[in-house]
């Protein structure tokens, strides 16, 4: 089905949901920054971006409240329905994935905060590249939300395995790493809660394209087998 | 997946309205075609409305829908250049075979209309109006469904006192209840509403949307409605029609959330085809 948000008869609903998802990309676009800085600040021990990240997380937050007035404000206004009904649904769920992708960033660079020692440095190797596919994950999610492509949500969608896959080698090589010198745990803990932040920030992107396939397809595929949601792609609606 | 308790799982499971079985149904239309001279205003209407439920016609102004409505009950019989073609089943007979008795018909299928019509008369008169035709005259008969039809219209509280009052002295909303009261009266199986609270104040409307869901546990009701939203508050399921053509009809759940048809996904959401 068609998904023109500006076709409506009037005029100020379709300049609301412009603007709401208008909101939506933008709040997008400074996650986006923050974890792509945040990777930065790890692999650099930057600190100083560090508490840039965490002082920006504010305007993440903001934004989540700004929107979700703007879904309040149309529902109570208009009584949306069908596409224009999800949208609302989908969005307000889609900015508490958001909003809580941004704790994990901060959260992640912590990492970047503590002192690591020049033979420590090791430690972080792998997890540029688990951040690199976490990224990749995030952008095209957000793609298929700003182009309501409900195929490419589902790319998205099936992603998430690949960080999982990732998640666990990081895992078993820290763990190594532990045995070797216990003495290094503190650090190696630190790196290990970064992963496991990249990790649930790939869960969240997750959500996130179930959220985008329910917009676009009208079916919750929420707890729901690939061969399911594969025939919910297939549906012509 | 996760099992729902039986209950929780019947409000998402309604019936598709093509599933329904003889019993389940009030009136069944087939191949229902209806001309006004050389126009034709409905085409090829196939459905089953549902006993026991409110079932919603909507659509854009002359799409059909009030023309459909007036058909169960041969209303359009009045009108000298009106054709019928086809058939409605009401529990398994034609109401347009010729052994049918139209003022009988309309005893089983009431109707009430956009402006509250009040006769001139009392209000009690005016409950009983039905059955004085029908030549009920026992006064403790007709006393007592007075008052049951006024309970279930619920308008018994507030006239109860002042039963032989003129109706005209009612309020808008009550005089709708009145009328509704009127039509119950007589019992039919089916109650037909035509935009039925557009004359209305918000609150008598919502009275009367209260009053609907309550008689549906007694009747099958199908209403005309130009509000959207009322008809996603009152029925159970609801038909989409558009220039005279009955585009999607599905348990109202789903019609106002995943409709299939883009037609209805454009009126539904206030966009232009």
């Amino acid at each position: 089905m068609d998904l023109k948000i500006d076709k409506h008869i009037s005029g100020q609903f379709n300049k609301e949901l412009e603007d709401m998802l208008s909101h939506v990309l933008d709040m997008g676009g400074i996650v986006e920054q923050q974890i792509s800085q945040a990777l930065d600040a790890i692999s650099n021990f930057d600190s100083k971006l560090a508490q840039k990240i965490i002082a920006e997380d504010e305007r993440i937050n903001a934004y989540e409240l700004l929107i979700d007035e703007e879904c309040a404000r149309v529902i109570a206004k208009r009584q949306p329905a069908a596409v224009d009904l999800r949208m609302i649904l989908a969005i307000a769920k889609i900015i508490a994935d958001l909003e809580r992708i941004g704790d994990e960033t901060c959260r992640m660079v912590k990492a970047a905060q503590e002192h690591f020692k020049k033979d420590e440095r090791q430690f972080l190797v792998d997890l540029d590249h688990m951040g690199q596919q976490v990224l990749n994950m995030f952008k095209a999610v957000l793609d298929s939300l700003a182009r309501m492509d409900s195929a490419a949500a589902y790319e998205v969608y099936k992603m998430d395995s690949k960080i999982d896959k990732s998640y666990e080698a990081i895992t078993r090589q820290l763990m190594t790493y532990m045995m070797e010198d216990p003495r290094a745990i503190p650090r190696i803990m630190d790196v290990m809660w970064a992963t496991r932040s990249l990790e649930r920030i790939g869960d969240r992107c997750q959500n996130i394209s179930e959220h985008v396939i329910y917009l676009i397809k009208g079916k919750d595929v929420r707890h729901t087998a690939s061969d399911k949601i594969e025939a919910v792609l297939a549906s012509r609606n | 997946m996760i099992s729902l308790s039986p209950e929780v799982a019947k409000i998402n499971n309604a019936i598709s309205p093509l599933e329904l079985t003889p019993e389940q149904t009030a009136l069944e239309m087939k191949e229902l075609n209806l001309y006004y001279g050389k126009k034709q205003a409905l085409y090829n209407i196939d459905m089953k409305i549902p006993k026991g439920k409110v079932t919603a016609f909507i659509g854009p102004s002359g799409c059909g829908k009030s023309t459909l409505l007036r058909c169960i009950n041969r209303m359009n019989d009045l009108v000298d250049i009106c054709r019928v073609e086809g058939q409605i089943l009401l529990e398994g007979k034609n109401i347009y075979d010729k052994d049918v008795d139209v003022a009988s018909l309309r005893q089983n299928v009431g109707m009430v209309f956009q402006r509250p019509n009040p006769f001139p008369k009392s209000i009690y008169e005016n409950v009983v109006y039905g059955l004085r035709i029908q030549g009920v005259n026992d006064k403790r008969r007709l006393d007592e469904i007075v008052e049951t039809s006024l309970r279930k219209a619920a308008l018994w509280e507030e006239v109860k006192d002042r039963l032989n009052d003129s109706a005209f002295g009612l309020s808008g909303g009550q005089q709708q209840r009145l009328v509704i009261a009127r039509a119950i009266a007589i019992e039919p199986k089916v109650l037909l509403l035509d935009e039925p609270t557009s004359a209305l104040d918000p609150i008598s409307t919502l009275t009367i949307e209260e009053l609907i869901n309550d008689l549906k546990e007694t009747y099958t009701v199908v209403i005309v409605t130009h509000n959207m939203q009322q008809a996603a508050r009152v029925s159970n399921y609801a038909a989409f029609m558009f220039m005279g053509e009955l585009i999607e009809y599905s348990d109202t759940n789903q019609l106002f959330t995943t409709p299939t048809k883009k037609k209805t996904e454009d009126y539904i959401t206030g966009r232009y085809g």
